[in-house]
């Protein structure tokens, strides 16, 4: 018996045939018949499975087969082909390369399992890639899908320098919001010669309605952990620290039972896998501030301080926790790095745009049919997030804007669907990438009442170091007020465009320099709107309550619910005929607009 | 001396048998969503379900947790994993939805079509 056998023979293998719509078209079935028939002939069928699988997502090349142990995809398969394939690979372990798609890579992994292919189809998922297919509280499912060999390969055979040129090679770039190269940050800190150095995971999601940290530290917390200990030895830190805020307990919970179990196995602390390298990461809980996940606001929160940013330079690079080189990466960003090291440079600069590679984590949210947590390449247009991904807006709705960057970000109107997403794209469209949050905005929602609720929320958690931002977004606030509550005076438009760029131009930091460009940039698409609110007192999506009146039309049948709901008595009219509403008494509640049920009341 | 990656490597070996020894491969493999979003739609209580079902003698399941697919809207999900079969993915399941799941699903092998997602 030759060798080849010898291990073909002693493997026990498991190929999966893609049980698609497309790969069933393509004759998919029919390869496994044949499968079968070739597994018996070689005498091979007592020690292989034939699974199958939902949509693997690569339709274009279906039928698909994948052959395990070694995840090798085999694409455009044919019944010819399967002799092929169980004698060379099955029987002599040769994988057919010319029928071979793709290497062992580790991103899109999920696809085996899923086959929900009109949400998955368009994403790709390289940091999401275990998050919803493992445990996460099990070690031994991340080390079964290649955890921590990431970790044990730049430790076996690479330097640190070459592990930050391998970081600064792919093109990855901060996934927080702002999008610095990471490799670059890297390396001003391996440049330092102060020590210790440190490297901190940035987990104070705070943008509202966001959750993409949350959701992948809760979905594979394991990740964060190995791309941290792989950052530590590439800057020459042996210590990290999650800062994560107090209000995710089910992910502070998983995360610090990563970082025990990672312990137990010698994957942290003294010498980790036997080689001279050691590192330890511990946690430190957010107190809810939102400006504690700016960079310097957040060190100083460590450091037991007030957390309020300073300027900049120095940066923490250079000098960062207790004055020391720091490291400060997104959630996201450390996700990435294992499928970096894994994958390679080369791989992940061939995923996304010129200037923006990789893929982005986005929270959908708002008035789309899928909401939910996805993670697409870089490039993708709105349009496709949204329409095909997302499944388009609810209720035979209009799409109106797109809110992208949460408080920092802009709302983009339906001329800019097209735009590809990456940090440029956004920025010249007049938003950001910001952290990920999108929130999809229909006919129903006013957008000068938007704009006043993100600037409400930053207005909150302006710190109050800095004038502009401390001043700006409150005077701002009153103005956006007093349009919402039709009190809105000529000049009060160019007001805000004035006061806006004054704050963004002379804040502190990120977010007093951001909090202007919901209202910024609803002027720019919207400006309309403002113009309708302040010049005719209307609302034209009638949510303002103060420019909205309520009346009964003909369709009244004179049932006389809305006269019992109406708590200050303003509806009057006998039984089966129209009743109508006192303009003077009514509150504007919308309990008669609510209670009716012939649509009979309307907004005006 | 060996090298991190070759001890990765047997850490995985061990792993994936350990994995193996729990039923991954011969048996229906349960998978219930339990991230925080999925928590707040129920999922505890459909966990709870599948977890007494066991105690009660429901055999032949790997039963396990997961974390967030991304499905906001749908969950919590369940999803149910066989070898040779399509995996299915349920939606919006509650107690009960999970109960039927136990009885029409795992004991007798019928898919209910109308709460797959696809």
């Amino acid at each position: 018996m030759t060798k080849e056998r010898e291990l073909a023979v002693a493997t026990t293998y498991r190929i999966i045939v893609c049980d698609g719509t497309t790969c069933i078209n393509r004759g998919s079935r029919n390869l496994i018949s044949r499968l079968r028939e070739q597994l018996e002939r070689h005498g091979l069928a007592d020690r292989s499975t034939i699974s199958l699988s939902g949509c693997l997502g690569m339709c274009d090349k279906g039928p698909i087969l994948v052959v395990n142990p070694g995840y090798t995809i085999y694409g455009n398969v044919t019944e010819a082909d399967i002799p092929e394939i169980v004698e060379e690979h099955l029987l002599h372990n040769r994988p057919v390369a010319r029928l071979a798609i793709q290497e062992d890579h580790l991103y899109n992994r999920f696809f085996r399992v899923f086959g929900d292919a009109k949400f998955f189809g368009k994403q790709m998922r390289i940091t999401l890639r275990n998050c919803g297919i493992i445990d996460p509280e099990n070690i031994d499912n991340y080390l079964s899908l290649r955890g921590y060999e990431a970790l044990a390969r730049v430790l076996t055979d690479m330097t640190p320098e070459s592990v930050v040129a391998e970081v600064e090679a792919s093109g990855l770039r901060g996934r927080g919001g702002a999008g610095f190269p990471t490799g670059m940050k890297w390396k001003f800190t391996a440049a330092q010669k102060a020590t210790p150095k440190y490297v901190i995971c940035n987990a104070d999601e705070g943008d509202p309605g966001a959750f993409m940290d949350r959701s992948a530290i809760e979905g594979d917390p394991h990740t964060v952990v190995e791309g941290m200990a792989i950052g530590g030895y590439a800057v020459g830190a042996s210590k990290g620290i999650v800062y994560i805020r107090a209000e995710y307990p089910l992910a502070i919970k998983r995360i610090t039972k990563a970082i025990e179990d990672a312990r137990a196995h010698g994957l942290l602390g003294e010498n980790i896998l036997g080689s001279s390298f050691s590192f330890d990461i511990e946690i430190r809980l957010g107190a809810g501030a939102f400006v504690c996940g700016e960079e310097t606001a957040l060190i100083h929160s460590i450091e037991g301080t007030r957390g309020m940013p300073r300027p900049r330079p120095p940066y923490p690079s250079v000098q960062g926790l207790f004055g020391l080189p720091t490291v400060i990466n997104n959630v996201e960003t450390w996700a990435n790095i294992p499928v970096i090291i894994l994958d390679g440079a080369k791989w992940f600069q061939t995923v996304g745009t010129e200037t923006s590679k990789g893929t982005k984590v986005f929270a959908l949210a708002g008035k789309v049919v899928n909401t939910g947590l996805i993670e697409v390449p870089m490039g993708t247009s709105l349009r496709e997030i949204i329409y095909d991904v997302g499944g388009g807006i609810p209720g035979g709705k209009k799409f109106k804007a797109v809110q992208t960057g949460g408080p920092s970000g802009g709302c983009l109107p339906e001329q800019y669907l097209d735009t590809p997403i990456d940090y440029e794209s956004l920025a010249k469209a007049g938003s950001i990438m910001g952290s990920g949050g999108m929130i999809v905005i229909d006919e129903d929602s006013c957008m000068v009442d938007i704009a006043k609720f993100f600037l409400e929320f930053t207005q909150n958690e302006s710190c109050g170091k800095c004038t502009p931002c401390r001043e700006g977004t409150k005077r701002m606030l009153e103005i956006l007020t007093r349009i919402t509550e039709g009190k809105g005076r000529a000049g009060d438009i160019e007001k805000l465009e004035r006061l806006g760029n004054m704050i963004k131009k002379a804040s502190l930091c990120g977010l007093g320099q951001s909090a202007p460009n919901p209202v910024l940039s609803t002027i720019k698409n919207f400006r309309e709107e403002y113009e309708e609110h302040i010049h005719q007192g209307r609302c034209r999506a009638r949510v303002c309550t103060n420019l909205v009146t309520y009346q009964i039309t003909e369709k009244c049948v004179g049932c006389g619910a809305c006269r019992k709901v109406c708590p200050v008595v303003a509806i009057s009219g006998t039984a089966k005929k129209q009743h109508v509403i006192d303009q003077d008494k009514c509150v504007k509640c919308g309990m008669c607009f609510n209670t009716c049920k012939f649509d009979a009341i309307v907004k005006v | 001396m060996p090298t991190p990656l070759d001890l990765i490597k047997k850490k995985r070996a061990e792993a994936v048998s350990r994995i193996i020894g729990k039923g991954y491969l011969s048996t229906k493999r349960v998978y219930v969503g339990m991230a925080t979003c999925e928590i707040a739609a129920g999922s505890k209580d459909v966990m709870e379900v599948f977890q007494k079902a066991i105690s009660r003698g429901l055999t032949d399941i790997y039963l396990s947790q997961k974390g967030c697919a991304g499905r906001c809207n749908l969950e919590p999900t369940v999803e149910v994993i066989e070898a040779g079969k399509t995996p299915v993915k349920y939606g919006k399941v509650d107690k009960d939805r999970a109960m039927q799941i136990i009885e029409r699903h795992l004991k007798n092998g019928q898919v209910i079509q109308e709460w797959v997602i696809d």
